[in-house]
């Protein structure tokens, strides 16, 4: 009981860290919200018409009770009112919600089988799978999704013209964005992976199990993975949040709705309810992630609950 | 009364030039194919911004000027020349103080929603654009010198000035300045902003925030402007207006057939696409103000004449436009853009000229150099602060100013290239952190000059922004454009803005780069696409699909 106490008192001390950072990180930089509401910074917007939205908005408070406002409103579950759009916060951000959770999820299950794949592919193809599955990793690793993007553009839509760079309406539109992503996580998930297989596959209980007959498959695919797997699941909960901030850049170059491109118009015209909307939305997703993260290890590995 | 004389012969007249001056850059019209075929749906895919609003009445940025072309009119539009010609008001005429304009509506013409187009309709625009509510920025600007208007008839509908003004017309040809249902007005702010209605072509179906906007065609459509090349309703059935930031998958996107067209074509694109058989490319530069950079005379060290002629000479500007833009762009000597017929350019001022920069820097006292090799005087060193709008300059143009800085740097000058988020280079302009600057601005006509170079407009709005970034406060230019923002006579108008201009060139407040760019790319199978001449957005009246 205790345990889930604490574990819901470390969720509000996240959203609330995360709502006090992005109000002070937005509001820091330059620019008057209140021109955003008037149609971006460098409008000629009269006085009178600052100065109505200003108190519309409570932009004329003092910071601090703008940001007291701002939590109590939060606490209610109110987003608020975008500045840019004049629409609530909350429905546009539910809307966004579920193209980036579409690719995200799409994108972490491919990372997971190219990373399961090359681990075990380069733990038993001798030594030049060995070294050729760790450059691939590493280079995976390593890609900018800006450059992996563009590149997977001009190959799959420019030259061989099978899928579009663009979404649309139909399966096809996805899998570029959702390579993009899941390709250089794969990267890191594999590294992972392997080096925790190659220990599994040295363990006591590899020996025994091949000891009594087990075949080779069945040593890897029963025992060993599922020891390798432990680390990369727990990594999977940053991973998805990784796979949130990489949105940003995929969505705007493959021209998708979503919360990255939401997310990325809104810090441009300091649209400050919109920015802490999402990131408090990310913030529950990755909360929760994290929970699923932790269920899914406690199954793959019952020692864990024993010993909690 | 002085009457506009609108016969038909003029009009005819018109509608051949429009056609012939469209096809003078490389467009789809060049070649005859057949009889336009009605249809299908159309892709337009936008490098902008998507607008957080559609109706161009509140705020007016270009992105809305671009989509509500297709689905709201103005009272009049320009043509190739930029001569006024007619649109929703087939006539007008104004009285000889100039103080008065009557506007004869079209009889015939309804919004989409089934109101009359008549005079109360057009008042209850120009209340709508003059109401703070609205937060109009680019049309309540336009309508500055309109004191009330008046329903004189049904159709014929007046506006009275506070003082004359020669730029009425092209104003009201922007697209900011078009006219909705009053209906349509009466809705919520939020409501109007999600679809306006209009006469247009086309009327706003749907719109899925940060995906797309849906246009259906207007079957009752009957108000052309008097240049289009058909009449009756459009041609295409549906426009799926999408935004695609990234040049390179719009351009993709463009060349593997999923969009028709796309606009904020960059150098690189335009070049390959011309390669190609497949695409074709449209050259509309924008009207108005030419891109240029303004040197802030407000303060040292370009309030010395001296050093800001230095500046001008050495910048290698031409030798930058040809690397960087490939040929896509036409280096500028004016304040003017080339569509502009008033433009004066003055490439007798421009020259790279190094030797010359130096004289004129140990004459401006700028004599020393530190080691390394930047001027200074009184210990301070020469340095040019140039904050870089990273949403307006294109890539090409953001490394014109790093030639520019690379030039400038072999003469002495320190030139600190800032690129910011478009919020944060408004704050340094409005600031007055910078000492040199390239910004767009948009308005149709050479009354964009006063905008940007009376010394009025260094006084800054409420929200710290003020137009006049070069700070040129010059009393002899101020009369000259205040005088011609007045006269109602072409020729003595065309006289004045040509003294203003170069008073203005010879003081080398500016330094002209190109006109302001504006390329579209498109399948070669889309016939009978055109821009508006008044700020260049483009028409999908017109436009079918060979297909």
């Amino acid at each position: 009981m205790l345990r889930v106490l604490a574990r819901i008192g470390g969720a509000v001390f996240v959203l609330w860290a995360v709502a006090t950072v992005t109000f002070f990180a937005v509001r820091l930089i330059p620019g008057d919200p209140a021109e955003a509401v008037l149609g971006g910074p460098g409008s000629m917007a009269s006085a009178e018409a600052l100065a109505a939205v200003r108190r519309e908005y409570g932009l004329d408070q003092p910071l601090f009770v703008q940001y007291l406002d701002q939590l109590v409103r939060l606490a209610t579950g109110d987003l608020g009112r975008s500045y840019a759009l004049s629409i609530d916060v909350g429905p546009l951000v539910l809307s966004q919600l579920g193209g980036t959770l579409l690719i995200a999820t799409l994108a972490l299950g491919l990372a997971w089988l190219l990373a399961l794949a090359l681990a075990t592919w380069s733990t038993r193809g001798g030594r030049v799978a060995w070294y050729l599955g760790s450059g691939l990793e590493i280079v995976a690793a390593a890609l900018p999704h800006f450059w992996f993007a563009t590149a997977l553009i001009v190959v799959f839509s420019i030259w061989l013209g099978v899928f579009p760079p663009i979404s649309t309406s139909g399966v096809a539109g996805l899998v570029l964005p959702v390579v993009t992503l899941a390709v250089p996580l794969a990267g890191f998930l594999g590294q992972i992976m392997r080096e925790s297989l190659l220990l599994a596959l040295e363990s006591p209980f590899v020996l025994s199990a091949r000891a009594r007959g087990e075949s080779e498959a069945g040593v890897r695919w029963i025992h060993a993975v599922r020891h390798a797997a432990l680390p990369a699941i727990s990594l999977s909960g940053w991973a998805f949040g990784s796979l949130i901030s990489g949105a940003v850049v995929v969505e705007t170059i493959f021209a998708r709705p979503g919360l990255g491109r939401t997310l990325l118009n809104a810090v441009t015209s300091r649209d400050v309810p919109v920015v802490v909307g999402v990131v408090m939305i990310v913030a529950v997703v990755y909360i929760l992630m994290t929970l699923l993260t932790d269920l899914a290890s406690r199954l793959a590995d019952p020692r864990l609950a024993v010993r909690s | 009364m002085r009457s506009t004389p609108q016969t038909l012969a003029a009009i005819a007249g018109l509608v051949a030039v429009g056609l012939l001056a469209t096809g003078c850059t490389t467009t789809p019209t060049e070649t005859a194919v057949g009889d336009p075929i009605s249809g299908g749906t159309f892709t337009y895919a936008s490098g902008d911004a998507q607008p957080s609003c559609l109706d161009p009445h509140v705020g007016g940025n270009f992105p809305q000027a671009l989509v509500s072309a297709q689905y709201l009119e103005s009272l009049v539009s320009r043509d190739d020349n930029g001569a006024i010609i007619p649109w929703l008001a087939e006539s007008w005429t104004t009285t000889d103080d100039g103080l008065v304009w009557d506007f004869t509506l079209q009889d015939d013409v309804t919004f989409t929603d089934g109101t009359p187009l008549n005079a109360s309709a057009v008042q209850a625009n120009v209340a709508h654009v003059l109401d703070p509510n609205t937060a109009s920025s680019t049309g309540y600007l336009a309508l500055g010198k309109v004191a009330s208007t008046e329903a004189v008839s049904d159709t014929v509908v007046r506006f009275e000035l506070t003082e004359p003004d020669s730029a009425l017309l092209e104003s009201l040809s922007q697209p900011w300045l078009a006219i909705q249902s009053p209906t349509g007005l009466e809705r919520s702010k939020d409501e109007n902003c999600e679809a306006p209605v209009g006469t247009g072509p086309f009327i706003v179906d749907s719109w899925v925030k940060q995906n797309a906007i849906t246009l259906v065609r207007n079957d009752d459509y009957n108000s052309p402007p008097a240049d289009a090349a058909h009449e009756g309703p459009a041609y295409l059935e549906t426009i799926v207006w999408r935004f695609i930031p990234e040049s390179a998958t719009r351009y993709a996107a463009l060349q593997s057939g999923e969009v028709d067209l796309i606009d904020n074509a960059q150098p690189d694109t335009i070049v390959q696409a011309e390669a190609s058989d497949t695409l074709v490319h449209l050259d509309s530069p924008r009207p108005g103000a030419s891109n240029r950079i303004e040197l802030n005379g407000g303060k040292a060290p370009f309030d010395d004449v001296l050093v800001r002629e230095a500046f001008i000479r050495s910048a290698n500007v031409d030798d930058a436009v040809t690397s960087l833009f490939q040929g896509t762009a036409t280096r500028s000597y004016a304040a003017l853009g080339s569509r502009e017929p008033l433009a004066v350019g003055r490439d007798d001022l421009f020259d790279y000229d190094p030797d010359a920069a130096n004289a004129l820097l140990d004459e401006a006292g700028w004599s020393e150099r530190d080691s390394e090799g930047y001027r200074v005087k009184n210990g301070e060193r020469l340095n040019v602060q140039f904050p870089v709008s990273t949403n307006q300059s294109i890539p090409a143009e953001q490394s014109i100013f790093e030639q520019i800085q690379a030039t400038a740097k072999q003469t002495g000058f320190e030139v600190s290239l800032a690129p910011l988020d478009i919020s944060s280079w408004y704050g340094a302009l409005g600031a007055n952190e910078y000492d040199a600057v390239s910004a767009p601005y948009t308005k149709a006509g050479p009354d964009v000059l006063r905008v940007l170079y009376h010394s009025d407009g260094i006084v800054p709005a409420p929200s710290g922004y003020f137009a006049n970034l070069a700070q040129v406060s010059d009393p002899e230019i101020d009369a000259l454009l205040t005088e011609a923002a007045q006269i109602s006579d072409e020729t003595e108008r065309a006289a004045l803005y040509a003294d203003a201009q170069n008073r203005l060139l010879e003081g080398f407040h500016l330094l002209p780069l190109y006109d302001q760019q504006n390329h579209f790319l498109l399948q070669a199978d889309v016939q009978g696409m055109r821009t508006l001449p008044s700020v260049s957005v483009p028409t999908l009246y017109d436009t079918w699909l060979n297909r």
